[in-house]
């Protein structure tokens, strides 16, 4: 078997060795160091972009924030000035219906006056028009003149009774 | 017809003797020569570009510094990190020799049980001294395990000792024996193919089947050479 063939063993040792040590320095001083710095790199651009993103998603969500605390203020202005504006609508509201009721009440008292004016006004008449009418009667019936006074009168008791 | 262990043969290409030896640059030396062009072509040419989205060679090449990383990582810790040039040549070295050997006309120059050898005892030194100059004679401590009752020291330490030094045989006999024994089941297979006429087919198909699983062979020999290198690494830094 040539594998045991003594003779060729210092070649092929010799040949490992010299080509061995030579790959060896070219690996370590060349090649790997160029893939660990790329690998290297690599890594660190994506830890960068990685932060880069997670600075910006910061700033997004305090946008956000900022965004939604403005928002609620505006909302809760708004709400105070609507209930602003509609408690100023019914307080003048209220004000306004009872200064009508008020004008009401005053016009309806006064109807109720002049209408009891003109309730005593008729009456008087009508009393005064039913004594003629009992003069007169009493006159063509009994031929007896009646004082108007005393025909006022007994109209008078009549209608009181 | 040339005979299956040929394949094997060591010619030389250029004489050379340096201090009495014979070093002549052999067809294995090229295979060697070859196996290291095309790891630096294959690890310095695809990074040219640096691109921080990988191409296709370049992805290859990350994956294969990451594949070995990450192995060393498992296996040793941190600790094992300035050790990674030495494992990654050493992983390089031995899957490219693997797969140029399955590469017709080529020579599988770790098919040979002194390259394999020279290399695990490298291996076997270089942890032994790495052990001691981490632990001091601490390190003798591997040959009996801490919390062992005492008794049992006598049949402990020697197994221990015997596990210990058998390390470099197992690695270089592992990835020799594996290596030689592929060849030369596709060698005498694929000599079945003409002899029998049209009956070639069946072994023909099984050389099919056989090509593929040695070029499996070739990759799971050289990540288990050096998954055992990292474990050693493992026993010198951090003992048991």
């Amino acid at each position: 078997m040539p594998q045991f063939d003594i003779s060729s063993f210092p070649s092929q040792i010799f040949w490992l060795a010299v080509v061995f040590v030579v790959l060896y320095i070219l690996m370590s001083k060349i090649a790997l160091p160029k893939v660990g710095d790329v690998l290297e790199r690599r890594h660190k651009t994506i830890e960068d972009n990685l932060g880069k993103a997670r600075a910006l998603k910061d700033e997004t969500d305090a946008a956000i924030a900022r965004y939604e605390a403005a928002l609620a203020e505006a909302r809760n202005a708004a709400h105070d000035d609507i209930r602003e504006a509609s408690e100023k609508a019914s307080a003048q509201q209220a004000a306004e219906t009872a200064a009508m009721a008020r004008k009401l009440s005053e016009k309806t008292s006064a109807a109720e006056k002049r209408i009891a004016q003109a309730k005593t006004t008729a009456l008087g008449s009508m009393s005064e028009a039913a004594a003629d009418i009992a003069r007169d009667a009493t006159a063509k019936l009994i031929g007896v003149k009646v004082q108007s006074k005393t025909a006022e009168n007994a109209v008078a008791a009549v209608i009181g009774e | 017809m040339a005979g299956p262990l040929e394949q094997f043969e060591i010619k030389p290409l250029a004489d050379l003797s340096v201090g009495g030896f014979d070093v002549s640059f052999t067809n294995s030396a090229l295979w060697m020569v070859i196996a290291a062009v095309l790891v630096t072509a294959f690890m310095t040419l695809s990074m040219r570009r640096g691109a921080l989205v990988p191409g296709r060679w370049q992805g290859a090449a990350e994956v294969m510094y990451e594949f070995v990383a990450n192995m060393l990582k498992d296996n040793v810790g941190t600790a094992g990190r300035k050790y990674f040039p030495f494992v990654f040549t050493l992983f390089m070295f031995v899957l490219f020799g693997n797969l140029l050997g399955m590469i017709p006309h080529g020579f599988a120059f770790t098919s040979h049980i002194i390259v394999t050898f020279a290399m695990a005892l490298v291996i076997f030194i270089g942890v032994t001294i790495i052990g001691f100059a981490r632990h001091g004679t601490h390190y003798f401590r591997m040959f009996f395990p801490e919390g062992a009752p005492i008794a049992t020291a006598i049949i402990l330490i020697p197994i221990e000792i015997i596990s210990y030094f058998s390390r470099p045989f197992s690695l270089a006999i592992r990835l020799f024996a594996n290596m030689t024994v592929g060849h030369i089941m596709l060698k005498v297979i694929g000599g079945f193919v003409g002899l029998i006429g049209i009956f070639g087919v069946l072994p023909f198909a099984m050389l099919t089947g056989i090509t593929v699983l040695e070029f499996g062979i070739a990759a799971l020999q050289a990540y288990v050479y050096t998954i055992l290198t990292c474990i050693y690494l493992h026993d010198a830094i951090h003992m048991h």
